[in-house]
């Protein structure tokens, strides 16, 4: 199995093309067994009641930083169905689609970075040795975040990013409302930009896989209900994180 | 890129069932390569642009040939010769559009070999692409054609998404202002698309000008009986009268109630990847007389929303003569 594709150049040289969407299977099988494996690992886990979503609750995600979200896991699954539906034979005008996905997401990405940095606590995201010595350690509890969520979190953004920056020049090269394509890149440079675009979208598919995976947890599905209705009762606080290292607002 | 005499070493099957070709596409799916009179394929072959493994060639099979009439209107084998339409009577009398865009394909023996399915479902002859580069349509991801240094003179003003190459069939256009309706078989039974539908631009499919999947073949085109004996207009512009491809053409079928125009069907060739149907132009028709005043009206509405690249605007002004004579009582 190939990780790239390669073509002749208008000279005859051979340059990248992109990457193998072989790849994708590959990367559906992966994550369909990590999941797998994991569902098997926790099932095996004893586990006490569940704690009550009941009583006082606390917020964990402002309204802003919810709707920031689900335009983000809007426009990502446009981006991947779009994208992605046409490479598997499923035919529809598609780019148009894409691209607008593409700026959306764009946008809300940058508005979340500028909140993130100016506004918010960027500390809250960031690993640290603490975070991973949680992570190896049973007995303590979690911040706001886990260092899971965090490295998550951290390849999400990495990967975004990459996916974002090699989209944007992609879409520099196709006729727009706004201006005409100029196919100024050199075909070795554009071979580049088609293939970091296709590894990241393999990436975010089981990335995301496994977001979703997570989300649906039903360990974890309080996490979820707070990214609809924003809180988390003070029961699910207690049991989940460590009051001296994430002492959130209360909320009604 | 070589250019061969020879053909590259291909298997050829040659079924006289549909059945055994349906077994063969569906076995051979990506490897396999339908053959009908093979006037777009040996070029692809001997060029080394395209390589199947094995070749289905239908023009064994009885049961794809000639012309049928239905209940309504009549049914065209899709390996009937291009000279066996323009010779059947019953198109010359019902649907003479037809026989006018047949009988300006390419050259006599050209019509002679060539078939109604293969003319339809033939590539595009952009020579970018046709020349073996790795364009978007060869699967790659850059449009040689469309750039400041490329020689577009016969691409496309509508419909470019990424891919301007154009449509180069000249019975596609009539076929599309008649409703014509294509059957086509797999393995999988029957489905019977409309041309509108089995044309498809770069937007929707890159790497096919039809919607013909890998495994199906096209066996048949219904022509329906509501274009019978209408008024028909076509003429194709091309470089020479015979053997090219056209610059700009245009298939009009016409409805006429009184003096005026009830429906029309305005399509034109080589402007898009599709057959490309005026449909703001039959929209103002309905109700107008066919006369100077009113084709001229209707012109001027042919390249609304065109977008010429480097070296075809020509094709605007060309597109609005052509309606206009279409128009013309």
């Amino acid at each position: 199995m190939d990780i790239a594709t390669y073509k002749h150049d208008v000279w005859g040289t051979e340059v990248l093309r992109g990457v193998s969407w072989d790849l994708l299977w590959l990367v559906i099988v992966a994550a369909f067994f990590a999941i797998v494996l994991h569902g098997i690992y926790e099932a095996r886990q004893e586990r006490g009641a569940p704690p009550s979503s009941e009583g006082e609750r606390v917020q964990r995600h402002q309204k802003i930083d919810r709707i920031f979200h689900w335009i983000m896991a809007f426009s990502m699954f446009a981006l991947l169905i779009t994208g992605i539906l046409p490479i598997l034979g499923v035919n529809f005008a598609w780019l148009s689609l894409h691209w607008m996905a593409g700026l959306l997401l764009t946008a809300i990405v940058l508005a979340h970075i500028l909140r993130s940095i100016f506004v918010k606590d960027l500390s809250s995201v960031a690993i640290s040795a603490a975070d991973i010595r949680e992570g190896l350690d049973d007995s303590k509890k979690p911040g706001k975040y886990s260092v899971a969520q965090k490295g998550l979190h951290a390849v999400v953004a990495l990967v975004t990013l990459v996916v974002i920056i090699t989209g944007l020049v992609m879409f520099a090269m196709i006729d727009t409302p706004w201006w005409d394509r100029t196919n100024s890149l050199s075909e070795s440079t554009l071979g580049w930009t088609f293939f970091l675009h296709g590894l990241s979208t393999l990436a975010l598919v089981g990335l995301i896989s496994l977001h979703v995976y997570f989300a649906l947890r039903p360990e974890k599905l309080f996490y979820l209900r707070s990214m609809f209705g924003g809180w988390i009762s003070k029961d699910e606080l207690s049991a989940n994180h460590d009051p001296e290292r994430w002492a959130p607002d209360e909320t009604s | 890129m070589a250019s061969f005499d020879v053909m590259p070493d291909v298997q050829l099957y040659q079924p006289a069932e549909l059945e055994d070709a349906l077994n063969l596409a569906d076995q051979l799916g990506d490897k396999g390569w339908i053959l009908g009179g093979g006037q777009d394929t040996y070029g692809w072959l001997k060029d080394r642009a395209k390589h199947p493994q094995a070749m289905i060639d239908l023009t064994g099979i009885e049961a794809l040939r000639g012309v049928r009439e239905t209940s309504d209107g009549i049914e065209i084998g899709a390996t009937t010769t291009l000279r066996e339409v323009i010779r059947d009577e019953r198109i010359k009398r019902d649907y003479s559009l037809l026989i006018s865009a047949a009988d300006v394909v390419a050259s006599p023996q050209i019509r002679n070999v060539g078939t109604l399915g293969g003319n339809l479902t033939q590539d595009t002859r952009c020579w970018y692409y046709r020349r073996g580069l790795d364009c978007y349509r060869a699967g790659g991801n850059i449009c040689y054609a469309n750039s400041t240094e490329s020689m577009n003179r016969e691409h496309c003003v509508f419909g470019a998404s990424r891919c301007v190459a154009v449509s180069p069939s000249d019975t596609a256009i009539a076929l599309t202002a008649l409703d014509a309706k294509m059957v086509i078989q797999s393995m999988d039974g029957q489905r019977v698309v409309t041309a509108d539908d089995f044309f498809v631009g770069p937007d929707t499919h890159i790497t096919s000008m039809t919607s013909l999947g890998r495994r199906e073949i096209l066996t048949a085109i219904r022509i329906p009986s509501k274009w019978a004996g209408k008024k028909f207009y076509f003429e194709k512009v091309a470089d020479r009268n015979v053997w090219d491809f056209a610059l700009v053409s245009i298939a009009a079928a016409m409805s006429i109630d009184g003096d005026a125009i009830a429906d029309s069907r305005f399509v034109l060739g080589g402007v898009a990847c599709t057959p490309h149907r005026l449909r703001n132009v039959e929209r103002a028709a309905r109700g107008k007389s066919l006369s100077e005043e009113s084709a001229a009206a209707l012109a001027s509405l042919a390249s609304e929303g065109a977008q010429p690249l480097k070296y075809n605007h020509y094709k605007l002004p060309l597109m609005e003569n052509l309606v206009r004579r279409a128009t013309r009582a």
